[in-house]
């Protein structure tokens, strides 16, 4: 197997596949890029595709390509996209920073000497940029299995080793902690470094912040934890209970009668209907009933017309016009004779000359009439005058 | 004892045997249950209510209505809970994630069933309670069932996505309280 001999070389050759490797990286989830889509990316030169797999940057796979892991992790760290979580990254970092601290120890030369402290000053900085990574990644992961797993068990065995990561994490900041104020106390005295102690306030700072994460992580992981509990027992017990009643034993073994007389919930109740009868005030004097009831008493119209019985044709001889003849007295006329003349009403009327006979007992009605109607306009006296049997008031004009 | 002026419209809705969920899509409703939230009008409410034989029950975040006495036969609430059993049996086998809050289209229902036999099976012996026929007019008739106790809603019109609503955790809480002996789950097949 080839190896790139230089920096150089390597980065020139990733320059050159740019394409290529761009796309396999897009698609690198599906584990299936053919190696006939790779040709067409390299104008069809096979050779560059073999020096890409001499060189370990791609692998072959029968006749599907991938990136090669070391290249992929790369990549995926450079760009922060990496979805595992790998806390022996951290483990290794410090471990390392033991050894190069008690190499620093050691080494008389003061130039070697500066060479470990830039290599620990390094190492912390890396430990901090990877632990949060990693509690971010933690907390999407977390969030992603939850909302996107659909199998229950699944969902909850890949919850709880989410869980384990977080406190694993926790570890290891615990001891990244130890180590920096307990352990090596020594040669954070001793190393005075201006730089060192930065990078070492950073780091704290840093890990304060991921143990804060760490801990709204571990409730929402209870929290979800719980629910998955909640729904699964429910499905389970669902599950059960459908068991039993298609078996027809729900009710002879279970406790499903005793829950249900306990139960006086409303929502067993068919649904209620209140016939109130409507305000006979309503309906009789509001504008809006009486459409109402015009329109319902359209729709409820049967459609059969009723037949009418048919009367007997009217005779000629009642539409004949029969003439019948009453004598009408004016006694606006009279009354106004009256005015005129001034002498008493009674005798007035009794001597007026009326164009048909008129009675004595018509005439006493004519006289009363007019006393009655015009009373404003006469003057009745307190004088009494007597004729065939009727007393009458002396009424003149006024 | 002062109630809050939309007493009126609580028992409205109440008495028909329909929940106040918070998580409903109607922001009357959501007002309703935030003025019921309240503990000093929650207690005059149920005072309220009380005297009309009425027992004001609070869920987790839904509120409904129980009797003092008992006023329907046991044979009825049999009956319904029977019907809750398999219409939420075939709702969980559909998603196991069926319940508050989620979201769903009487045909993604649809689609699922030409490829789950199991689903399948269990839509037809929803026809016993439904008097339907055809597979969407059963899916249709069960939701506008549950829409009318109000364990779902219509949330959109266009979609025709319908929402689950808090209520439906009565459901879940009626079927955790039902006892199963041991001996007897053992024997159940997993």
């Amino acid at each position: 197997m080839n190896t790139f001999s230089n920096i150089k070389e390597l980065i020139s050759t990733l320059y050159r596949e740019q394409r290529l490797l761009t796309e396999m990286f897009k698609k690198r989830k599906f584990l299936s890029y053919k190696y006939d889509f790779a040709l067409d990316l390299v104008d069809n030169d096979d050779n560059r595709v073999q020096y890409l797999i001499e060189r370990s940057v791609i692998r072959s796979n029968g006749n599907f390509l991938e990136i090669d892991d070391q290249f992929q992790q790369f990549f995926e760290q450079v760009l922060e996209v990496n979805e595992e979580i790998n806390i022996s990254y951290i483990n290794e970092n410090i471990e390392s920073v033991r050894q190069n601290i008690l190499y620093y120890f050691n080494e008389p030369n003061e130039t070697r000497k500066y060479n470990y402290l830039r290599l620990i000053k390094n190492t912390f900085r890396k430990i901090g940029i990877i632990t949060l990574r990693n509690v971010v990644d933690l907390k999407r992961n977390i969030e992603t299995t939850f909302k996107n797993e659909p199998n229950y068990k699944i969902k909850k065995v890949k919850l709880e080793n989410l869980d384990k990561k977080r406190v694993d994490i926790s570890l290891l900041i615990e001891q990244t902690d130890k180590l920096i104020s307990e352990d090596e106390e020594t040669f954070f005295k001793s190393a005075l470094d201006e730089e060192l102690n930065r990078v070492i306030t950073q780091l704290k700072l840093q890990l304060a912040k991921c143990t804060h994460n760490l801990i709204d992580i571990e409730k929402q992981i209870i929290d979800f934890l719980n629910q998955i509990k909640y729904q699964s027992n429910i499905t389970e017990k669902l599950r059960q209970i459908k068991y039993l009643k298609d078996q027809f034993i729900l009710q002879t073994n279970t406790d499903i009668d005793a829950v249900l007389s306990g139960n006086n919930a409303a929502i067993f109740e068919p649904r209620p209907l209140y016939p109130l009868k409507l305000s006979l005030d309503y309906l009789q004097t509001d504008a809006e009933a009486f459409d109402s009831i015009k329109k319902i008493a359209r729709r409820i119209q049967t459609g059969i017309g009723t037949k009418r019985p048919l009367a007997d044709i009217i005779s000629d001889e009642y539409l004949e016009t029969q003439v019948e003849e009453d004598v009408q007295i004016n006694l606006e006329e009279v009354k106004n004779s009256f005015l005129a003349a001034g002498n008493n009403l009674f005798e007035f009327v009794l001597n007026y000359p009326f164009a048909e006979e008129v009675s004595f007992d018509r005439r006493v009605t004519i006289y009363c009439q007019l006393v009655s109607q015009y009373e404003a306009l006469f003057e009745i006296t307190d004088h009494y005058m007597q004729r065939e049997e009727i007393e009458f008031a002396m009424v003149y004009p006024k | 004892m002062e109630v809050p002026a939309q007493t009126a419209e609580i028992f409205e809705i109440l008495s028909k045997g329909q929940f106040i969920c918070s998580n409903s899509t109607d922001s009357n409703i959501r007002k309703l249950y935030s003025i019921m939230e309240e503990d000093q009008n929650f207690d005059n409410l149920c005072d309220c209510f009380k005297s009309i034989n009425f027992i004001l029950e609070k869920g987790e975040e839904y509120f409904y209505f129980s009797r003092t006495e008992l006023k329907v036969s046991l044979e009825r609430k049999i009956e319904v809970a029977f019907r809750w059993i398999d219409i939420m049996d075939f709702l969980k086998t559909y998603d196991n994630s069926f319940s508050s809050g989620y979201r769903f289209s009487p045909s993604d229902i649809l689609v699922r069933i030409k490829t789950d036999a199991e689903l399948e099976t269990k839509l037809e012996g929803l026809k016993r309670h439904t008097g339907k026929e055809r597979y969407p007019d059963i899916i249709d008739r069960i939701l506008q069932m549950l829409e009318n106790d109000s364990y779902i809603e219509l949330e959109n019109q266009i979609s025709h996505t319908y929402k689950v609503l808090a209520s439906f955790k009565y459901l879940e809480q009626l079927i955790l309280t039902i006892n199963i002996p041991e001996d007897l789950r053992n024997e159940i097949p997993e």
